[in-house]
């Protein structure tokens, strides 16, 4: 494109002059549209929970009942977010609570449980970063199979029993 | 004493925009690539952060696309929230929304319509009719409240779909994970 001469002079070789002054107004006005579109991604990963296919609100009872389980539960309050493990103590920080995780999965292994899923039981008003935050601690863990508690759906006297 | 002249100035000077156009131009290249002019499947979410993620590229393969919920904020010029816009947690049901590739599926009802019908045609297993092996991720802002998404998880476990993924962005000082030992 670069030329010995410049566009728009007044050459004497050359009769036919190209005036390129809207051609770059043109430019302009493109590179001013798709800057102002254009925006930066965020490195999007995923992260796999598959729920338990033998239960949940549209399964009946399921085949085997699991008592053995890591129930985390968590309530937002205006300091934050309390976690704790069953009817522990709340956790004061994340190696606190993942501690208490661990040592129960170890002491399920020990006792020969295959089966110990963690169980998310937090509430509807605690932020998801909270969740996906235990979530990730426990996956970093090596805790794979991770659960979400769905809340009880009441059902009145005489249509059944929630499940 | 003689003035000394300075150079003499012959006629108009004009610049050479050549290298100017020459900059332009692959600056609109530039732009015009990477500018995503599609359908957007993916709302403007701020994905809460983890260091475990998988990498996501199944959605570009064919026969392992999946539907992609986004639980966002309402826009600005939509609803004043002074709580999502300094960052903080809202908490108000009305200012979130429910999207599937730009409809609103808020409401429950339709979010369970819409998921059956996708679901069906992905219920290939006789002995388990109503489990559908259709992937669903679910996009949901860091600053949503959890019962948003818990509602549309109960919503598609009520249609049989148990492969939920949830979308997050892993930190940017972030290494990879390390696993833990023991398990």
């Amino acid at each position: 494109m670069s030329g010995s001469s410049s566009i728009g002079e007044d050459g004497g070789e050359n009769p036919v002059e190209i005036n390129v002054v809207p051609m770059v107004d043109v430019i302009f006005c493109l590179c001013l549209f798709f800057m102002c579109s254009m925006h930066f991604k965020q490195l999007e990963g995923k992260i796999e929970t598959w729920l338990p296919k033998d239960r949940g609100v549209n399964a009946g009872p399921p085949a085997s009942v699991v008592l053995e389980e890591i129930r985390v539960f968590m309530r937002w309050t205006e300091s934050g977010t309390v976690r704790k493990v069953g009817n522990r103590s709340p956790a004061g920080s994340d190696e606190e609570l993942m501690a208490v995780i661990v040592q129960m999965a170890d002491d399920y292994k020990r006792a020969g449980k295959s089966e110990f899923p963690v169980l998310i039981d937090a509430l509807g008003d605690v932020p998801w970063q909270d969740v996906i935050h235990v979530l990730d601690m426990c996956k970093v863990a090596n805790l794979e199979r991770i659960e979400f508690a769905a809340p009880m759906e009441y059902k009145p006297p005489g249509g059944g029993g929630p499940k | 004493m003689a003035r000394k002249k300075g150079p003499a100035v012959g006629g108009a000077v004009s610049p050479n925009l050549i290298p100017m156009i020459d900059i332009m131009f692959l600056l609109l290249l530039f732009f015009m690539l990477s500018a995503d002019m599609g359908q957007r499947e993916l709302e403007d979410v701020m994905l809460p952060h983890a260091v475990s993620i998988k990498k996501d590229d199944e959605q570009d393969t064919p026969g392992k696309e999946r539907l992609t919920i986004n639980v966002y904020h309402r826009y600005a010029q939509e609803v004043k929230c002074s709580e999502f816009a300094a960052g903080r947690v809202c908490r108000e049901t009305v200012h979130w929304r429910i999207g599937v590739k730009g409809r609103d599926f808020t409401d429950p009802e339709n979010l369970g319509g819409m998921l059956e019908a996708d679901a069906k045609e992905f219920r290939t297993d006789p002995a388990n009719p109503m489990i559908s092996e259709r992937k669903v991720m679910i996009r949901g802002d860091t600053t949503a409240p959890y019962g948003l998404i818990q509602g549309v998880m109960n919503v598609a476990t009520k249609v049989g779909i148990y492969k939920i993924e949830c979308g997050a962005a892993r930190p940017a000082d972030a290494d990879e994970p390390k696993k833990g030992g023991g398990h």
